[in-house]
């Protein structure tokens, strides 16, 4: 990729600026050719990978070093995009939301510094991937497990601070974190918590500061760099019992979102439940011109032919209980009970008990993998993949009206319907999933107009998304538009009190300095 | 919610799936990596096969992402499904091996050098690269 400079910084500039980055890291580790330039690109962009293309990327090992390097880079007026691992995919992968940034790749930085098997621990940097921190719980055999999210090719901190999600009791990513170390954009260093206090052993244990509470200000943020975090952990437990059910009909999803909402606010359900329609199920069994040969979207009546081939409902229902087996036991029966109510057929079970092994790619068992991203497969070619994902209140009136709404524009778009629901808890998150092909002009055109579509008629029902493509990022921030979008005006006043240069991730999540706010429209679409 | 997460759908059994036309053999258990050696990555002379594991290995063991998918496109290929995994491959050249981890390919990003330095690069390709064809010499 043909290099970008930042913002009115000139070429004799930028060099120093990177000659000075190698002084910190060495110049090994400081990545600015063309090569590296489409590395750090975004692997699944709907459209040119160049339209959000970074300059170079600097790698750093330590706090120190990253101090250093925000230091140099708002002497030199050079913004930089923190990432941890690099893996977002789906939402821009590394690439930075304004051309030219600097991406500072704190993958280098992977130590885990603590595990605590006693209060149910770790504190990790960010280039700890969920694939190294389960490795170390294996050989350490520490009684802990993770939350994984579909992609543990990724960072665990990252993952939190982007809103990941996950499918075990721990699932909502950024609720685990406690105490952070954030190194802020004048090159300070801020320990949130317990941590703020030197040496305090409870910096990893309460989750709330003496004061205003500032750890997920750093989520979603370009308020700062995490360069460390504390992360609760689940106690290994001494059984699983999963049941699923196959639901037949679209329709269904109505009463399955009642009968799973209350079991799980009143705690008799503790993971995040995942509710995948049907091509959740096929997608990962061939490719689309295996089941369907034409471009057009797949005809309802092919999709109830293969839902009778393959026996399968619909939607598809797994509820996965932890701890002791009586308590296991007791839940399944209140759970069965509840389902019976609705749908004759029995629950398929199948238990786990400490010193089996784990089935393989079960993310329910906080087992990391990459599989999920087979996927990408589907559409043949360089596949790559969207999501639109808004956040709907638990009930079936509002997941149905979403589900209907989504379905209609997909289908008005001649795309085929792959959704999910997940319940987190008095909310359900909706992922519509937008396969296409990278290189198939025309699709990707489509779906950008697609996804345009989404946003503007779920915001118009009143409904926001939780996490979104750099692309899109300032389409959605316009969506949360409270008392002339107060949201984003107190964002951005703290960015500039904070920012002066704007160095630290202009444009993530909408929210733009002021050194750069007239470059907002470059870049969304 | 991580949009990754249709491989949930695998983890029931489904008995009509294994007539699936991309069916994937059984999955094998979770494959730990090796830890990353230490030592200076980019000097030359890193373990190659535990960086082949620590870095490549996310989706190139058994079971893993780019193993079931090089396992479909070998079958497709009437060739044995182990050469899905690439530790097993007989036909890799230093240079293909470092142009797709580089330039990426299909369904695989490119990789950083902080994914994989050069000089860990430089040794992963040789390794699986270095391995005789059937009948003597590289392929």
């Amino acid at each position: 990729m043909k290099l970008t400079l930042p913002p009115r910084v000139g070429p004799q500039s930028f060099d120093a600026a990177l000659k000075a980055f190698a002084g910190v890291v060495g110049a090994g580790w400081v990545m600015s050719s063309d090569a590296d330039r489409d590395a750090y690109a975004d692997a699944y962009a709907p459209g040119s990978p160049e339209r959000w293309p970074a300059s170079a990327a600097v790698a750093p090992a330590s706090v120190e070093e990253v101090r250093a390097i925000v230091r140099i880079a708002n002497e030199y007026k050079v913004p930089l995009w923190p990432v941890a691992r690099g893996k977002n995919l789906g939402y821009g992968t590394a690439a930075p939301r304004m051309a030219g940034s600097v991406v500072l790749d704190l993958g280098r930085m992977n130590r885990i510094l603590e595990l605590d098997p006693k209060l149910a621990y770790a504190v990790v940097e960010p280039g700890v991937g969920f694939f190294d921190l389960h490795d170390e719980v294996e050989r350490q055999k520490a009684p802990l497990w993770l939350s994984v999210p579909g992609n543990g090719w990724g960072s665990v901190i990252g993952n939190a601070l982007e809103h990941g999600i996950g499918y075990t009791p721990y699932g909502l990513h950024a609720r685990n974190l406690c105490g952070i170390e954030a190194v802020l954009p004048d090159g300070d260093l801020l320990r949130t918590g317990m941590g703020a206090m030197k040496d305090n052993p409870a910096w990893h244990l309460f989750p709330m500061n003496y004061g205003p509470t500032w750890d997920l200000a750093f989520s979603q943020s370009n308020l700062g760099v995490v360069t460390k975090a504390g992360l609760w952990m689940q106690p290994a437990p001494e059984t699983s019992l999963e049941l699923t059910w196959d639901i037949p009909e679209e329709e269904d999803i109505g009463w399955v979102i009642d009968t799973v909402t209350p079991l799980k606010i009143a705690g008799v359900i503790d993971q995040n439940v995942f509710i995948p329609s049907w091509l959740g199920k096929i997608v990962v069994l061939g490719t689309r011109k295996d089941f369907w040969d034409k471009p057009t979207a797949m005809p309802e009546w092919r999709v109830k032919e293969l839902l009778k081939q393959y026996q399968l409902g619909y939607w598809r229902v797994s509820i996965r209980l932890y701890g002791d087996e009586s308590v296991n036991k007791a839940k399944a029966e209140v759970i069965k009970a509840a389902f019976k109510r609705h749908l004759a057929a029995p629950a398929m079970e199948v238990w786990w008990r400490q010193g089996d092994p784990k089935p393989p790619l079960d993310l329910a068992l906080g087992t990391p993998s990459a599989v999920p991203l087979q996927m990408s497969d589907w559409v043949g070619g360089r596949g790559a993949h969207l999501g639109f994902s808004p956040v709907v209140p638990a009930t079936s009136e509002h997941v149905m009206g979403q589900l209907k709404r989504s379905r209609k524009i997909i289908a008005d778009h001649d795309v085929d319907f792959y959704a999910s629901f997940t319940i987190g808890g008095r909310f359900a998150n909706n992922v519509n999933m937008l396969m296409y092909d990278r290189d198939n002009a025309a699709q990707v055109d489509n779906m950008k107009k697609l996804f345009n579509a989404l946003i503007t008629e779920t915001a118009k029902a009143g409904y926001g998304e939780y996490r979104t493509h750099l692309g899109w990022m300032d389409r959605v921030m316009d969506t949360f538009d409270f008392n002339d979008h107060a949201l984003r005006r107190f964002g951005e006043k703290v960015k500039d009190a904070l920012d002066p240069n704007g160095i630290i991730a202009p444009g993530k999540q909408g929210i733009w300095p002021s050194a750069y706010r007239a470059l907002q429209k470059e870049g969304a679409e | 919610m991580s949009r990754f997460l249709i491989a949930l759908a695998l983890l029931a059994p489904i008995p009509a799936m294994a007539a699936a036309p991309g069916g994937v053999p059984e999955l094998p258990p979770y494959q730990m990596r090796a830890a990353q050696p230490a030592g200076d990555r980019l000097q030359p002379g890193r373990d190659p096969k535990a960086v082949f594991e620590h870095s490549c290995g996310y989706c190139h063991l058994a079971g893993g992402m780019g193993s079931n998918l090089l396992t479909k496109q070998m079958m497709m290929m009437k060739r044995p499904p182990s050469d899905g995994l690439l530790a097993n491959r007989r036909d890799l050249t230093a240079d293909y091996v470092k142009a797709v981890v580089r330039g990426g390919k299909g369904a695989m990003p490119a990789q950083t050098r902080v994914d994989l330095t050069d000089a860990e690069l430089n040794a992963v390709a040789a390794y699986l690269a270095q391995k005789p064809g059937p009948k003597g010499g590289k392929k």
